[in-house]
This record gives structure tokens, sequence and C-alpha cells, in this order.
């Protein structure tokens, strides 16, 4: 399927004559499929599929059976709302794709339970961090892959401009941000109130929740600055695409 | 009564309450840290009043925010008397003064955020209930998070009294809960009002 876009991509490339154009253009491309409904089937279909097989494979033996079921409830949600909305709310491949990929990091998270994942044992055994950053990483993750679909989400629905477009989008994530780290306390409270703050994701550490709201609005940010910066060079390049963003 | 009339006494009334509890607060540096965002904030509010005007009842709420906070920073948090009056009068195992300002914060800031995007940014609809307690919750966040790095960089014994986790694991956690449920009674209220207002302009009083 990449192959097709590529291929596709670089075919309307030549009739315009530049590399540099159709290497600009790709991500344009990616960006704006999402208002035409039909040509992000294929791509839909892919990644529902992808989803299935994932979360078959971690339904079959997770570390943690009710941690398991704890975490799936809200991603589960999430991915049934994308789906019914998918028609009169298209997203742009991109976002989907960002969306995806977050949700499956946060599977792997789920399937080891987020303080034994191998790829954070093993970072943290390359670099000396003291803890498993898996968790960390993945609330980095979170800002800095759902800003981008949030921002789209906003574009559609609400009419922002200017400073506004960027800056509500990063406030949302923090928002959610925050919201987790209540509904996490919550189910700690509830679930298991002996452990107190060594359950869930805190590793012990007592500002666990606020470098995670830190990690989540950096990601945040830094996608906003990449969005913004990505902009600034289309317009230089060729201004005419500039106004079907927005 | 008029509008710039009642700002001038909200902006005199705040001042003479400033200075009052700046004379001789508990603690002074921890005064000092406290008034950073807020002397920041009347700041921003003077230099904004040309180009972006608040409605009445915003400033009205900035001013009892603000001087909540006030009485809160001169006091430090953890020993203010009316909080140990309540935590006496409800059994509770901390002085509650600070949860209570949180939750001020977002019951009475919600109303101005959701004017601000209203009138800067068009929201319209389910967005413009939704995106103030949005809002208040992240700026929440961010405060925890300010808090928590001004904690870990000035001495400890000044972070803890500044911080005034007073003991509490969930202290951030609780904050936020706080701040969360004031933007939300404030939205509801407002969302009510708005309702009420809709029904009467259809020609059906309640």
């Amino acid at each position: 399927m990449i192959l097709e876009i590529f291929s596709d991509r670089l075919h309307t490339a030549d009739s315009d004559g530049t590399l540099i154009a159709a290497v600009w253009r790709l991500p344009e491309w990616i960006f704006n499929r999402g208002n035409v409904v039909t040509g992000n089937k294929r791509l839909l279909t892919g990644l529902v599929v992808w989803y299935g097989l994932l979360s078959l494979w971690v339904a079959y033996a997770p570390a943690d059976r009710q941690f398991w079921l704890l975490s799936s409830i809200l991603p589960g949600l999430l991915v049934v709302v994308l789906i019914g909305t998918h028609r009169f709310l298209p997203l742009s491949p991109a976002s989907y794709v960002l969306i995806t990929l977050f949700l499956s990091l946060h599977m792997i998270g789920v399937r080891y339970t987020y303080a034994e994942v191998p790829a954070g044992a093993w970072l943290e055994q390359a670099v000396p961090l003291g803890r498993n950053q898996y968790d960390r990483i993945v609330h980095f993750c979170f800002g800095f892959l759902l800003t981008y679909p949030i921002e789209e989400m906003f574009r559609l629905t609400v009419s922002l401009r200017g400073w506004l477009l960027y800056y509500l989008p990063v406030m949302t994530v923090l928002g959610l941000s925050g919201l987790w780290e209540i509904v996490e306390s919550w189910v700690a409270r509830v679930v298991h109130p002996e452990l107190g703050i060594t359950y869930l994701g805190s590793q012990g550490d007592v500002w666990d929740a606020q470098k995670d709201m830190a990690a989540a609005m950096y990601g945040a940010l830094l996608s906003m600055a990449v969005l913004l910066w990505y902009r600034r060079q289309r317009l230089r390049i060729s201004p005419s695409v500039a106004d079907r963003s927005h | 009564m008029n509008k710039r009339t009642l700002l001038v006494g909200l902006l005199m009334g705040y001042g003479l309450l400033w200075t009052i509890l700046a004379i001789a607060p508990n603690d002074r540096q921890d005064w000092l840290l406290e008034n950073l965002l807020a002397l920041s904030a009347v700041a921003a509010l003077l230099a904004t009043y040309r180009r972006f005007q608040f409605s009445a009842a915003s400033y009205v709420l900035f001013t009892a925010f603000l001087s909540l906070h006030a009485i809160g920073a001169h006091y430090t948090y953890a020993e203010v008397p009316f909080g140990f009056w309540l935590q006496e009068a409800f059994g509770l195992s901390r002085n509650p003064f600070d949860r209570l300002v949180h939750f001020g914060y977002g019951l009475l800031l919600a109303f101005p955020l959701r004017e601000l995007l209203v009138r800067l940014a068009d929201v319209k609809g389910w967005w413009s209930y939704y995106l103030p307690v949005s809002g208040m919750l992240a700026q929440s966040g961010l405060f925890e998070i300010v808090e928590a790095v001004v904690a870990q960089i000035v001495n400890p014994e000044l972070g803890a009294a500044y911080l005034g986790t007073q003991g509490d694991q969930w202290d951030a956690q609780n904050d936020m809960i706080a701040a969360f449920s004031g933007a939300l009674v404030c939205m509801t209220v407002v969302l009510l009002s708005a309702g009420r207002e809709w029904r009467n302009r259809k020609g059906r009083p309640q």
C-alpha cells in the first residue's frame, strides 16, 4: 500500500516536473486526503486489521489480566467512536495512522504491563535511567502523536484561526493528561488502596503524575512546532496550496 | 452601576486588601513566591484591557479569586485560620483552604475562559462548554507541574510550605479534581442559565 502511495505520488510529480516538489507534496497529499472518504477506505481497513491482530495477540496472554481489562476499555471505546464517525467526520489518513501508532504503543505497554516492557528494560540498561521509562515515553507520544488529530478535529468542526489553532490542541492534550492522572489515582485508590502511590506506573516516584503530564505537554508542543514549521515551509515553496489546509 | 466605576472599585478594593495582607505575611519568601503569578495576572489584565475587555461579571470573578489567593499567600495556605476552623468543624485531617481555592480556581475562572474562547475563537455550542472545563483542567495540571519544578529547585523546606501537600500522596490529583469539579459546576450553571434565556426568548417563560 505504501508503495502504491509513493508510485502514485511520484507519477503525478513527473507531470509537475521537479523531484523536490514531489517530496514536498508527499505529506501534503497524505494530510489533505482526509476529505475524500473513498480514498481512505483501504488504509483504514488496513489499520483496523492491524489493530485487531495486535489486540488478539495481547488478549491471548497479557502479563496481568486485570490490568489488561482495565486499560482496554478506553482504547476500545475510542476505536468504536472513530469507526462510527469516519463517515461524517473523516480525519486525514495521517491522523488515523498517528492514532493507530499511539494505540499500538499503548497495547504493547498493556501486554507486558508498563513497568516491565522489554524495550523499556533494554533502554534502562543501555542508558542508566534508574527506572523503566516506557510509560513516560508513551505519555510523551500521547502528546506528540495525538495533538495533530485533535488539531484537525478543531479545524473541521470549529472555525479556529491563528495562534488558537495551535494553542487549543495543546491545552486539550494537557487537560486530557490531567484527567488521566485523576482517573489513574482513583483506580489506584479503589483497586489497591494498600499499595497507594506505588501502584500503577508511578514506580515509587512522588512526582510521577507531574512528570507524566509534563511529558505529554512537551510532546504536544513539539508536534505543534513541527506542524507550524512545516506549514511555513510549504507556504514558501508553493503559496497556492496553503489555503487548502485551512 | 457604570462598568467603569465598578472596575475602578474592584481594582481599589483588591489593591487595599493586597496592601493590608502584604504588610506582615507569615512567611515573606513564600508570600513573594505566591504573588509572582498573581501580580503577573493583574498586570496582564490591566495591559490587555484596551484590546480585550472582559465582561463586568468576569472581572468580579477575577477579583474574587485573586482575593482568596491573597489571603492564602498572607497566612501561607496550610495555615489559614478559616481553613483550621473548617478542619475542626468537619473533622478533617488537614487544613482544606488550598483545596478550596483550587476548587475556586475552576469555579470562578472557567467563566472568563469561556468568554475568551467564545469571543476570540468564535467557539460555539457544545465546544463552548467542553473547552473551558478542559482548559481549566489543563491549567491546573500545568500549575502542578510548575509547582513540582519550583519545589525541586528552591530549598526543600520552603518547597513543602509552598507546595502545601501536607503529606498527602495524592495531593496533585486531588487539587486537579477540585479545579475540575469547580469548572464543571460553573459550566453547568452557565448552561442552565443559557437554556433558560433561550426558552424565554422563544416566548415560553419558565
